[in-house]
């Protein structure tokens, strides 16, 4: 949406429609009288690429040990880190949320700051324990010299989300982790009843809104 | 300077929910018109995405580039200076906001017609809201049925009926005011988690209904049904089951050959002559300005924009902005999700309730404590609000659930735990409440934030209000009893509202009434002042009902297109 504007897509639709006539895919426009379309790739085919890390070779393990430690490894499955929130983050702030790496980097460097003021050691080498520890203050406002430290905490925390539980075509939610934990099946275009029945967890679809035969391209 | 056009018949300004509705019965009855539209059209197939980052997290449907530009500043109190939000997700777009809205499309019931009649006549006097400047409206609901009728036909909306011609459906709302005929399509499918809302809400002593919705329940006016996919908030319909205008009353009009749309256009200021009478309107597009002459303009740039361009719109015969030389324009205003005048109350189940799919529109709605639907002896407010449930969940929200509790923190292994069991199992109802006008509650021009033309952008003054929070809890209460009878084991309800801030529907600022002291609008929704100058959209409105209020924005804009035609000579003249 915020594409077209100014591009100069004028003059053309006076006195007509305008409206493209590409046809709509028909598979959804039927979909209504079947039980579900299988709009399936496999894995996530073209995933954006990232346009270079944005993070430094300082920053990015203490992101990975933050994220790793939000939503961790362990009985329910891969954790943020193995789903790839680190190179969705990296791949938003290398456009969407540029104005924004300045500051969240910096709030990392003041997170192992602390670790080294407390634990003597950097963020990244403290125990899964003390690295809560440190988490639960910083969540808390309660760390000595980071003054934004919740406000910090909680925008990674939202990107971490964001990382964990996006399309994958974002670069992160690998392997549908992040949907197989929560028991999103899967972006389709067309929505059976049957997907909307109760009572148990719906079959995993593992599709993504940005598959080869998503949009019928 | 500006570029002079040939004259038009009619400028219609904005072609969202209420312009693009206005054009269709002008066009239809041969006049000249041209739609001046600041977006551009949009491609279904391209630029709708079901995908939560795109739509929700990044809102690139949603907010077009002039509204982010020019987001109204918002304050508590006069003593307070106003602060611009970041966002304000209404659209530049042929279709405007209705590209990417909810589609619930309701009638207003008929006290939001007569709230201040109704109120004394039933609980006396002093039970009006102290210092509401509430009107009845200078028309009644049965003077908008055929309105409401129009554009359940033309726009395409899909429900079933609760009264018709006095017959009670208990399908259907049975407060509803009479109808002439039923919906043209059927309500939207159930599922298995509203069928079961629907069932407890019946135990629970209430009248719960499937809602109405502006999206085809089957194929519809050459366009298929809904496909259930789940990402109709905040996104457009990428097989054109939403019925926006941009695929349902524009394109109808655009086959008469009566109407010319002119997208990339905004419309700067609306010019008079020294009578006081409308010109025509300036407006700059691709870094051009033109000024476009017409007999009568329709202006319909959504609340906020109608509002700053009578304000922006100064001449010597209206020092004060357009139509504003009795000070009415931006008073009375009011908005639904502004301060206190919403409320959530969101139940845990324990069953996956698989609400992934849908759309926000496919719900359950109950309407026992909304309006006047029940006695206000001794409880202190008037109004109330609907209670709605409905499908449509995506994956990081879902997984951004509140905890209810049950854990610590947001994060770690026992909130994994957590939301691997709960994120498919929470609703979160849609409570919208009454809201009335008062004196301390108005829009005026801000005195210092500029958009980019160096024009000032609108400020909102949004006292607190008494009523509305009270209403608001009222029917809160009654949701959890809802949510509880269908067996949630655990709600939060967050009792009276929320606020400051600025509202996707807002209403007032250029209301309509018999008394042109207090209003800016006849009672059909032109210009006391500049008579070929008519409003469309929620700024025209002296109440808001217990609902979403496009549909009646719709009528209104429909009853208005239509007198201009009607009463052509006169308001040209
Ligand atoms: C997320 C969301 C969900 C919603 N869901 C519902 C729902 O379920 N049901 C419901 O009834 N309502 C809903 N609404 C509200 C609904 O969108 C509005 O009531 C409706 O769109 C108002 O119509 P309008 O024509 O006044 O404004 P819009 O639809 O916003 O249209 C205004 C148009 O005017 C154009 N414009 C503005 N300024 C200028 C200018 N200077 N020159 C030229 N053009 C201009 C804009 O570009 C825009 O296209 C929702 C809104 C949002 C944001």
């Amino acid at each position: 949406m915020a594409d077209n504007f100014g591009k100069g897509k004028t003059g053309n639709t006076e006195g007509s429609s305008g409206i493209s006539r590409r046809k709509v895919l028909s598979s959804a426009v039927s979909a209504t009288s079947v039980s579900l379309i299988p709009l399936v790739t496999t894995s996530c085919t073209t995933p954006i690429q990232p346009s270079g890390l944005v993070l430094s070779a300082e920053a990015q393990p203490l992101l990975e040990a933050f994220v790793d430690r939000l939503i961790p490894a362990d009985e329910n499955g891969p954790g943020a880190l193995a789903a790839g929130a680190v190179f969705y983050i990296n791949n938003s702030m290398a456009d969407w949320n540029s104005q924004e790496t300045d500051v969240l980097v910096e709030g990392l460097f003041a997170l192992t700051r602390a670790a080294r003021r407390r634990f003597d050691r950097e963020f990244t080498l403290l125990s899964d324990s003390n690295k809560d520890a440190l988490l639960r203050d910083m969540e808390d406002g309660q760390i000595d010299g980071f003054d934004n430290s919740a406000q910090i905490f909680s925008r990674l925390h939202r990107l971490t989300l964001e990382g964990m539980f996006s399309d994958p075509y974002y670069g992160g939610n690998q392997n549908y982790a992040g949907w197989d934990l929560i028991g999103y099946p899967g972006a389709v275009m067309a929505s059976s009843p049957d997907m909307q029945r109760m009572g148990g967890r719906l079959p995993p679809l593992h599709t993504s809104a940005y598959g080869s035969d998503f949009d019928g391209e | 300077m500006a570029n002079n056009l040939p004259e038009v018949d009619v400028v219609v300004v904005g072609l969202g929910g209420a312009g693009g509705v206005a054009v269709l019965p002008l066009a239809r009855a041969g006049l000249n018109v041209l739609g001046l539209e600041a977006g551009t059209w949009m491609n279904p197939t391209q630029d709708y995405k079901a995908d939560e980052v795109h739509n929700n997290v990044r809102a690139l449907v949603t907010t077009g580039s002039k509204v982010g530009n020019e987001i109204p500043t918002v304050r508590n109190a006069p003593s307070e200076t106003a602060v611009q939000q970041a966002r304000h997700p209404m659209m530049n777009a042929v279709g405007g906001t209705t590209i990417h809205y909810h589609a619930q499309s309701w009638r207003l019931n008929p006290w939001d017609f007569q709230v201040r009649s109704a109120t004394i006549e039933r609980y006396g006097d002093g039970y009006l809201p102290e210092g509401s400047t509430v009107e009845d409206w200078p028309v009644s609901y049965a003077e908008m049925e055929p309105y409401y009728d129009h554009v359940e036909y033309e726009v395409g909306v899909s429900g079933v009926a609760g009264n018709i011609q006095g017959q009670i459906n208990p399908e259907g709302n049975i407060f509803e005011g009479p109808r002439q005929r039923g919906y043209p399509m059927p309500p939207l499918r159930s599922c298995d988690f509203l069928d079961h809302m629907l069932e407890a809400g019946k135990e629970t002593g209430f009248h719960p209904y499937r809602g109405p919705a502006a999206i085809n329940s089957q194929p519809y006016d050459g366009r298929p049904g809904c496909v259930y996919h789940g990402y109709c908030d905040r996104g457009g319909c990428h097989v054109r089951a939403k019925n926006s205008t941009d695929v349902s009353t524009i394109p109808k009009a655009l086959a008469t050959g009566n109407l010319v749309v002119r997208d990339n256009a905004n419309v700067r200021r609306i010019e008079v002559d020294n009578t006081g009478k409308v010109t025509g309107v300036t407006y700059s597009r691709d870094g051009e300005e033109f000024f476009q002459p017409a007999r009568a303009v329709l202006l319909g740039c959504y609340t906020y924009e109608n509002i700053r361009t009578l304000l922006l719109s100064r001449s010597s015969f209206y020092p004060n902005g357009l139509g504003n030389n009795r000070g009415q324009v931006g008073q009375h205003y009011f908005g639904h999700w502004d301060i206190q005048g919403g409320t959530l109350v969101t139940a845990l189940f324990p069953f996956d309730i698989n609400i992934w799919y849908g759309a926000i529109a496919q719900g359950v709605m109950v309407d026992d404590w909304a309006d006047d639907n029940f006695d206000h002896s001794g409880l202190g407010f008037i109004g109330g609000a609907s209670l709605h449930v409905y499908t449509e969940k995506h994956p990081i929200g879902a997984a951004g659930m509140g905890t209810f509790g049950k854990v610590e923190r947001r994060w770690g292994s026992d909130w994994k735990a957590f939301i691997k069991e709960n994120a498919g199992r929470t609703q979160t109802a849609y409570i919208q409440t009454n809201t009335f006008p008062y004196t301390h509650t108005w829009a005026d021009l801000d005195p210092t934030v500029r958009d980019p033309y160096g024009d000032p952008v609108l400020r909102i003054t949004n006292g607190p209000k008494r009523n509305e929070p009270m209403a608001a809890a009222h029917a809160a209460d009654r949701m959890e009893e809802w949510f509880r009878k269908a067996g949630a084991s655990d709600i939060v309800n967050t009792g009276g509202g929320r606020g400051p801030g600025l509202s996707t529907h807002a209403h007032g600022g250029t209301r309509m009434g018999t008394n042109p002291d207090t209003n800016v609008c006849d009672p059909w929704g032109f210009s006391f002042e500049a008579k070929n100058l008519g409003i469309l959209g929620g700024s025209v409105m002296g109440t808001a009902g217990a609902r979403n209020p496009t549909q009646t924005i719709q009528a209104l804009a429909w009853r208005t297109a239509e007198h201009l035609v009607e009463a052509w000579d006169d308001i040209t003249a």
